[in-house]
């Protein structure tokens, strides 16, 4: 090559055309993951819902029952576990918080989940917890994978502190959004009672001498934008149980809490524009600006390559910064 | 000759570019003061 510029257009093609996968496969894997310090809280009602009167022991018709889920990161635990884990992680302690219709307290489910902030695969260390009792999750929880695929992934149910799948079900249309539509169906399942109970005087060990156990199942069903493994619609379909022993006064079981649970319509909305935006960060990393350098090396390199045959064109004049001889023929 | 120059040159440029990028990655942040509400947002 003879003309400057097109050397200086050559150096540039390449250098779009590398940008290109190393932009895809070396620095989005690395520089995207779920910030350490992240805030958010989350409002489902369950309307028409039945819930125990402690008082009588009789199920009623109430209302509503509200849940508030908070999910607060914790950098200081985070950073404390990366020093062994030897990866980036995050620490959410969460707060499942379920009040009945007369704003007193149902039951209060403290939680610590740590997942790698890339992957968000589990990651096991101390203080992993449900309800103050150390637990080892196999699957997800709250948040799906960047990039998430039409497939089954394994997800932790905090209640049965069990892992097991929740199936991809299509593909839908959520508010603009194109979303994987995912299911997980808990039987019914043996679970300890609350630490915190909603009627003072009560413990878990009282009510575990009266030989009355606690049941639950639900389908669990959420809408995750697959850009950014984000749900942005959830709902259950939640029923508990109390069985067997005294405290049922002779019957077999009585309805602790029965509802479908769905996300508040503010909370619907904001959770939308939120991932929206974010969705779009992403697709620059992995789509635009891959696909945009790709197309602007190749320009580049189009236009070098037209330069520099023009500058070797024997009609044209020669370039005045060209010092390489032409070659004579007889 | 001049050519593999330049193309060595781009890609030594692009390299550098990533992993400086990378490597600074992003800050981590404090955690929130704000606490695991135990109360219900109203609605606005």
């Amino acid at each position: 090559m003879r003309r400057k510029a097109s050397l200086v257009l050559l150096a540039f093609a390449v250098f779009f055309a590398a940008l290109s996968p190393l932009l895809r496969y070396y620095a989005f894997p690395r520089l995207a993951k779920i910030p350490a310090d992240q805030y958010q809280d989350m409002v489902l009602e369950a309307k028409g819902a039945t819930l125990l009167d402690y008082g009588t022991m009789k199920a009623r018709k109430v209302s509503k029952v509200t849940i508030v889920q908070t999910l607060r990161g914790n950098v200081e635990a985070a950073k404390k576990v990366e020093e062994t884990a030897g990866r980036d992680v995050v620490v959410w302690d969460g707060l499942s918080y379920v009040q009945g219709p007369d704003g007193k307290m149902v039951s209060k489910i403290p939680e610590r989940y740590i997942f790698d902030a890339h992957s968000q695969a589990p990651v096991h260390a101390t203080g992993e917890m449900v309800d103050g009792d150390p637990v080892k999750r196999d699957g997800i929880e709250f948040k799906w994978p960047f990039l998430t695929q039409k497939r089954d992934y394994e997800y932790f149910d905090a209640q049965a502190r069990t892992t097991s799948p929740i199936h991809y079900k299509g593909t839908q249309n959520f508010r603009g959004l194109k979303v994987y539509y995912f299911e997980q169906t808990i039987p019914w399942t043996r679970v300890t009672f609350p630490k915190a109970m909603p009627v003072k005087g009560i413990t878990p060990e009282s009510v575990a001498k009266t030989g009355t156990t606690r049941w639950y199942t639900t389908v669990r069903k959420f809408w995750v934008e697959p850009v950014t493994g984000a749900p942005v619609y959830g709902e259950e379909i939640h029923k508990e149980e109390l069985r067997g022993g005294t405290l049922l006064g002779g019957r077999d079981k009585v309805t602790a809490f029965a509802g479908h649970v769905k996300m508040r319509e503010d909370y619907i909305r904001h959770t939308v524009d939120l991932v929206k935006s974010n969705r779009t960060l992403v697709l620059l990393m992995t789509s635009y600006l891959p696909w945009g350098f790709l197309l602007l090396g190749a320009l580049l390199l189009a236009l070098s390559l037209w330069l520099e045959a023009r500058s070797r064109r024997p009609a044209d004049p020669e370039p005045a910064e060209s010092s390489t001889p032409e070659p004579v023929t007889a | 000759m001049r050519a593999l120059i330049a193309a060595a040159t781009g890609l030594a440029l692009a390299l550098a570019l990533v992993f400086t990028i990378t490597a600074l990655g992003s800050p981590t942040g404090r955690t929130s003061p704000k606490p695991l509400l135990t109360t219900v947002p109203s609605h606005p």
